[in-house]
This record gives C-alpha cells, sequence and structure tokens, in this order.
C-alpha cells in the first residue's frame, strides 16, 4: 500500500504535499490524519518561523488563538527517521508523549531534535513524512518577517493561513 | 552550539461552555473536600454550607470525595457514599449543583449524578457569567512537572482502564483504593514536593477559553496569581475542619466580582 499523502493549501502561497510515513510512524499518521478529517487544520496558522531552523503551526487560529486538542499520542521518534530538511515533525510539550496537532516542518538538518534515547532529554521530535511538493512554497515560508507577538516570539508579521487541509 | 528552542507546545484541551441564566445571582465554586467517613467534621461542615448558602448555583471542581470507587457504592444500605449523595439531592432541590471530576472521584459515573439530581461539568468548562468568561478546572492536567501522574491519568481515564476496574467486586476496589490512599499518605510524610500548575500552559488556556480567570483546585495552595496584565489563576481552598484554624471557604461570583467566604461557625 502506498503512503498517504496530504496537501496544505496555504493562502497566497501555494500547496505544500506531504507524504506520510504511515509504515514507521503508524500512530503519529493515524493523529495527524484523525485532525485532518475533523476539519481542524483549516483555517489555522503558521505560528513560529524560524529560518534555518522550521516553521511550526495547526494549533492556532488567526490573531493567536489557541485551539482545543485531542488526548496526546505516543512519541514514534525512535522509528529512524531523522530531522532533515523538509521533513515534517510532532511538536510537543516538554513531556516526550505529548503531541497533539500541532507540528513543524524542518527547513534544515535538525540532528538535534533526533530521538538518542529513551529519556527526557533524549526522546526527540517524531518525524511521520515529509515535504514531496511544494519545497518552494516552505522556502517562502520560512522567509517571512517575524516578530513579537503577545506571549509569542518568532511569529509572522502578516498570518501565514493554512486554508485546509486535504487528505489525496 | 546554541540551538533555538525546540517546537513547543502547550496543549489545550477543548473547552465545554455553560452560559449562566440570567436569572443567577451569585455562583460559589468549591473543590478538594475529600469526604470520607473518618473526618466527620468536615462533612458536617459541608452540610451546613449546603444548608445555609444563599448561592444560585454550586460548581464543584473536583475531589468532593476523598475516594469515588464506583456508583454502586452508593446503593450498599449506610455506605458513606449513599450518605454523601443524600446531602447533594437535598441541596440540588434548592440550587443548581455542578460536579467536576478530580484526580480521586474520577469515577463517579452517571448513576451518581443522576441519584444526587445534580449535573456533570466537563474538564474544563468556560462559564459565561455576567458578559464574562471563567475558565474552570480541576487543576491537575495543568500540573505538567507530574510526568508519572499525567501518564496514569490518561490511562485511567480511558473506557478500557475503568471497565477492567469497574468489574472487579466492589470489596476488592475499595481495598484497592485504601492500598493506594496509604501510598498517596506515605509520599505526602516523606515530604515529596508536588508540582504546581504550569504558568505557560495556564496562560494557554485561558487564551484559548477566551477566559481571563482560572478557576481550579488541586494543589490546596489558595491564592490569586497574576499570570500576565489581565489574567488571573484563582486557586481554590481545600477543605480541612480540623486544621487550627479550619480551611472550609467558598468562592463566591457575583457582579461584585470574586470574594472568598470562609463558612461562619456554627
Amino acid at each position: 500500500m502506498s503512503n498517504p499523502q496530504v496537501e496544505l493549501h496555504i493562502a497566497g502561497y501555494g500547496v505544500i504535499t506531504l507524504e506520510l510515513d504511515a509504515a514507521k510512524a503508524p500512530k503519529s499518521v493515524e493523529n495527524f490524519l484523525a485532525y485532518v478529517n475533523k476539519g481542524h487544520y483549516n483555517n489555522t496558522i503558521f505560528h513560529r518561523v524560524i529560518p534555518g531552523f522550521m516553521v511550526q503551526g495547526g494549533g492556532f487560529e488567526p490573531g493567536m488563538t489557541q485551539k482545543g486538542t485531542d488526548a496526546p499520542i505516543e512519541n514514534e521518534a525512535n522509528n529512524g527517521l531523522k530531522n532533515a530538511n523538509y521533513t515534517v515533525a510532532m511538536a510537543r510539550t516538554s513531556d516526550p508523549h505529548s503531541a497533539t496537532a500541532q507540528f513543524f516542518i524542518n527547513v534544515a538538518d535538525n540532528g538535534f531534535l533526533n530521538h538518542t534515547a529513551p529519556s527526557a532529554q533524549g526522546w526527540g521530535y517524531a518525524v511521520f513524512g515529509k515535504v514531496v511538493s511544494g519545497t518552494d512554497v516552505v522556502d517562502k515560508i520560512k522567509a517571512v518577517k517575524t516578530g513579537r507577538k503577545g506571549f509569542h516570539d518568532d511569529v509572522p508579521k502578516e498570518d501565514v493561513i493554512i486554508e485546509k487541509v486535504v487528505a489525496l | 552550539m546554541n540551538h533555538p528552542a525546540p517546537p513547543v507546545t502547550t496543549t489545550v484541551p477543548r473547552f465545554e461552555e455553560l452560559v449562566a441564566p440570567s436569572h443567577w445571582r451569585t455562583v460559589d465554586f468549591i473543590s478538594d473536600l475529600h469526604l470520607q467517613a473518618s473526618e466527620p467534621a468536615t462533612v458536617a461542615a459541608f452540610q451546613q454550607y449546603l444548608e445555609g448558602t444563599t448561592a444560585d448555583a454550586l460548581f464543584i471542581l473536583g475531589d468532593l470525595f476523598e475516594v469515588w470507587v464506583g456508583d454502586d457504592a452508593m446503593s450498599e444500605p449506610g455506605s458513606f457514599e449513599a450518605r454523601g449523595c443524600a446531602l447533594l439531592r437535598a441541596a440540588a432541590q434548592r440550587l443548581s449543583v455542578y460536579f467536576m471530576h478530580g484526580n480521586r472521584d474520577f469515577l463517579a459515573g452517571p448513576a451518581f449524578l443522576a441519584g444526587c439530581g445534580i449535573t456533570g461539568l466537563a474538564d474544563p468548562t468556560v462559564l459565561v457569567f455576567g458578559g464574562q468568561r471563567y475558565a474552570l478546572s480541576h487543576g491537575d492536567l495543568l500540573c505538567l512537572d507530574d510526568v508519572d501522574y499525567q501518564r496514569f491519568r490518561l490511562q485511567a481515564r480511558s473506557a478500557a482502564w475503568q471497565q477492567q476496574f469497574l468489574a472487579q467486586p466492589l470489596a476488592t476496589r475499595r481495598a484497592q483504593a485504601r492500598g493506594i490512599r496509604q501510598e498517596s499518605e506515605a509520599r505526602k510524610q516523606s515530604g515529596a514536593t508536588y508540582a504546581d500548575v504550569d504558568s505557560p500552559a495556564a496562560i494557554a488556556w485561558m487564551q484559548a477559553a477566551g477566559a481571563h480567570t482560572l478557576i481550579h483546585g488541586h494543589t490546596h495552595r489558595p491564592a490569586d496569581h497574576v499570570l500576565a496584565p489581565g489574567l488571573q489563576r484563582v486557586v481554590l481552598s481545600d477543605w480541612d475542619a480540623t486544621a487550627l484554624p479550619p480551611r472550609l471557604e467558598t468562592l463566591r461570583l457575583s457582579s461584585a466580582g470574586l470574594e472568598r467566604l470562609p463558612l461562619a461557625p456554627k
């Protein structure tokens, strides 16, 4: 069976297509697709953008209103997938097994996010897919102007809005 | 080399919303009474409070009971649970009573609510009162540094875990609860420290709820914290009638705002 793909439609930027690795990250993929299918990501923003690092989104509506989520999932960062340029991974709290809806796209090889040990410090961030088309869209997003907004740093000055996410 | 902060999140659950009926003038909040047969003075104080309160609604934000091992405990003749339920049922004749689970009484189920004539309240809930939004929670979900507890909580709130636990005979469940309580007491006596509410998470919750105030219990550290301009975290007191001085306090919400009211001695 081929891996599932989803399209992120970014208003004014274009479409990013992700291929999800259901074999190596089954729980993360199932969780991500559940949020996709209930429309959670529609009208959310990339709220933390750091060139040379990553772009993070899927948790806030425009205006930095955070959306409620379902229960957290197990961290699959020990699946061998690396936080390489243009891979997609789950964001989380300081608890390794706490990812819910927010994800990020690496825009550099971020080896320090990889799994090194089954400990609080070493768990790392679970990669569950990669960008297969629309890397130019990712490059445009990482170049936006950012600043401080409320309690958050690195927030785009102008909202980068995910209009909708469509499972193919 | 210095790396930027990793892709962190502060997880925010979904909020239920409850709009206070316009005839409510006053709402009381209590939590952490930890009612149990071995603390009769606190039970009596609760009864005195229920019989005397002038509030239009009472919100119980978790851990009303020290432990709840299943709704069938209520049907055991003369059980403490049956007595507790009778107190609530009498109060529910006069005012609206809402019940949120705590970490001790999270197994209180639909039969308990129906038997007492009270309404269950999701954790968290936003109460809309007088045009203002108040985020309500027991508070345990926000104690993020209690990693082991958060893991247990996730498991214990699953349908599978609860079915398995409740399938055991009542006496077995009571014995298990005693064991867990003894462990918890031993931990307390050993001077273990307990996690407090995580401030960034509390701020994220309030922003998600569109609320300026978060009211919660669980930590037994009653205080009013200003987390940011215009955002406050109000912590309810636990109840203990035998403490010196006794800790018997409600938080009252009215058009004048929030006010802590000590229970007047009889």
